[in-house]
């Protein structure tokens, strides 16, 4: 070890003494809570992001039950039932959007730059921008679920449907939400990002048979619709919160087994490539 | 108690972003206790060395050790002994003054009761008092800088880092982030500088580094720079070459003048500022000559860089471009 060099302090501001530092374990707790609290603390403050997790589900609630749904009629199914799993399929998908323009807005306003320069553990930085994506995104969906629930849609499962309902949701916010980060630090503009974001999840979303089924669309779409990973997180959901079971490609047939395994790819893939983006962001 | 370790010991350190080099074999040493600074153009690469020294940027070859701790392999510590204050205010823009201040504390470790405590000193002490609930995204770039260095003095750093302090203040805001400035070097924190103005150099800091293209071009204190570079000088400006020969010899009679026939000027060392001014303006009155501009100027940068190196400071208006692109 390198000798302590004794150096005069400033005075600077007569400061309290510093508590002595805890081990790494501690320290990684603590600061990931400080930035899960900064960000949350946050929302309230810009209208996009408030929006994004408030007034943009119940719109596209309203605006799908009310306006496009009196002229949808699936065989079997009342709409409420059929669109409202399909759109808490989408809002798991739309968290790459949210988790995208957060990272990018941080990583181009030199604020993760101060982060890095304190001493704190860099897992904790990004660790925070993932937790608190999600829980705004959670917040989104229950939204979404509760709006959906006062204009009569019925959920048909028990508590252990509930409960592996609700673990799939984590599983897929958890999921698109590294993807998001590690876009957001790839694109690091965020209205770049909201912009290319949009352009790809929005289409892929209506192809996902959210609001109609697959099976009636022309052989293109259908095509897309059949593989879209989108498509399995919609027709997951609406398997287990329903019983509604999809039909046509393998993952459609297999809706639960093919989002988790879309989800653990996605993991798999975007969160070493984003630890490592993270690391290497700023020394190339 | 008196100290003897320096505070920075850089060693041919060196950054290449691929095949460009930012900062070229750079050597530095600072003394505890004092104020450094680095002066040079856009694209002179700064930024590049203070971010290497803040542990933000990996040297591509070359060391330092800040505090005697090695920048690379002992990064967390020296994360714990440095405060920087990045070119661009690095504050989050939808928290107020105060949230920041103390999410800042906060990190560096104080519990909440001492943070609030801590950060209440500073919003005093940097008088942020009148707009310490705002959204730091309303506050004037006077303002922001202000609860950027009291950000940056949470902790009592034992090297702290300012790169381009004043860069886009209006000249009263620039006074005021001087006068703070002035205060915390009086405290007896080592400083380490960035500009582009050899004026702030020059009343802040203890000893200058002249940077272009990643070298150091020129170093000593600001009045050995001063003494090659010329102190400050009136120049008068005429609107013809025959009133430029008339004045040539009117006020060459009394002073130690140069002539620049190409831009029609006279220029005279100034000591003495505002008599000299006077005492050559009331000549040049009596003269009759007709002139465009009587005028005191301080050395820029450019004469500097004219003086030192005997070429213009490049701004790199080339390379700039590439700035933005992300690796
Ligand atoms: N990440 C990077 N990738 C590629 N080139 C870079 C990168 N960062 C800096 N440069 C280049 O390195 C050079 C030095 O940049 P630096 O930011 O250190 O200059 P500076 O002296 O701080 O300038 P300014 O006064 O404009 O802030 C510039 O030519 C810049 O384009
Ligand atoms: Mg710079």
């Amino acid at each position: 070890m390198t000798a302590t060099a004794t150096l005069p302090v400033a005075h600077v501001a007569d400061h309290d003494i510093l508590p002595s530092r805890p081990n790494r374990g501690i320290r990684y707790v603590r600061e990931t809570a400080l930035l899960i609290g900064r960000g949350l603390r946050m929302i309230p403050r810009v209208p996009e992001r408030l929006s994004d997790v408030t007034i943009q589900p119940i719109m596209f609630t309203l605006l799908f039950l009310y306006v496009f749904g009196s002229a949808i009629h699936i065989p079997g199914v009342r709409y409420q039932d059929y669109l409202l799993p399909g759109l808490i399929g989408q809002s798991m998908a739309f968290g790459v959007i949210g988790a995208g323009v957060a990272t990018a807005t941080d990583f181009s306003s030199g604020v993760i730059d101060r982060f890095r320069s304190l001493p704190v553990t860099r897992m904790s930085v990004i660790s925070a921008q993932v937790v608190g994506q999600v829980i705004e995104q959670i917040l989104g969906i229950l939204i979404v679920a509760g709006v959906g629930l006062a204009l009569g849609w019925r959920p048909h499962m028990g508590v252990g449907g509930t409960v592996e309902l609700m673990l799939l949701v984590l599983l897929g916010l958890f999921a698109f939400t590294w993807l998001g980060v590690l876009a957001g630090m790839l694109i690091r503009n965020s209205d770049a990002m909201q912009g290319i974001g949009f352009a790809v999840v929005l289409p892929l979303s209506f192809l996902a048979g959210t609001f109609v089924p697959i099976s009636g669309m022309h052989a293109i779409p259908r095509a897309i619709g059949e593989w879209d990973p989108l498509s399995a997180l919609v027709a997951g959901v609406r398997q287990v919160a329903q019983g509604i079971h999809s039909h046509g490609s393998w993952q459609l047939d297999h809706p639960v087994v093919a989002m988790i395994g879309w989800c653990l790819l996605i993991t798999a893939v975007c969160v070493p490539l984003a630890l490592r983006r993270f690391r290497t962001a700023t020394s190339n | 108690m008196t100290n003897s370790a320096p505070a920075v010991v850089a060693k041919g350190l060196t950054k290449r972003f691929g095949e460009f080099t930012a900062v070229d074999a750079f050597d530095l040493s600072i003394d505890a206790g004092t104020v450094v600074s680095l002066l040079g153009p856009n694209g002179a690469g700064k930024t590049t060395i203070v971010r290497m020294l803040a542990t933000l940027l990996t040297p591509t070859s070359g060391s330092a050790t800040v505090c005697g701790h090695d920048i690379v392999s002992e990064a967390d510590a020296v994360r714990g002994k440095i405060s920087l204050t990045g070119q661009f205010a690095a504050l989050e823009d939808n928290l107020t003054a105060r949230e920041n201040l103390l999410l800042m504390a906060r990190l560096r470790g104080y519990g909440k009761g001492t943070a609030g405590r801590v950060v209440d000193r500073l919003i005093d002490r940097f008088d942020v008092g009148e707009f310490r609930d705002k959204l730091v995204k309303s506050l004037s770039g006077g303002q922001r800088r202000r609860v950027d260095l009291a950000a940056s003095l949470v902790t009592q750093p034992e090297l702290l880092v300012l790169d381009e302090p004043t860069t886009g203040l209006d000249p009263r805001s620039r006074q005021v982030v001087w006068a703070t400035i002035r205060e915390l070097v009086q405290e007896g924190v080592t400083l380490l500088l960035t500009t582009q103005y050899l004026e702030e150099a020059d009343a802040l800091a203890d000893s200058i580094h002249l940077i272009d293209h990643g070298r150091s071009v020129a170093a000593g204190t600001p009045s050995e720079l001063k003494a090659r570079i010329g102190d400050q000088r009136v120049d008068v400006v005429a609107v013809d070459s025959a009133g430029v020969d008339t004045l040539a010899a009117l006020l060459g009679a009394r002073f130690d003048i140069t002539v620049t026939p190409a831009r029609r000027m006279v220029s005279i060392p100034a000591p003495d500022e505002i008599v000299d001014l006077t005492a050559v303006a009331d000549l040049v009155r009596t003269s009759g000559v007709a002139v465009d501009e009587v005028a005191l100027r301080r050395p820029t940068l450019d004469d500097a860089f004219m003086a030192l190196t005997g070429q213009p400071a490049e701004t790199q208006a080339a390379d700039d471009s590439m700035a933005g692109v992300a690796p």
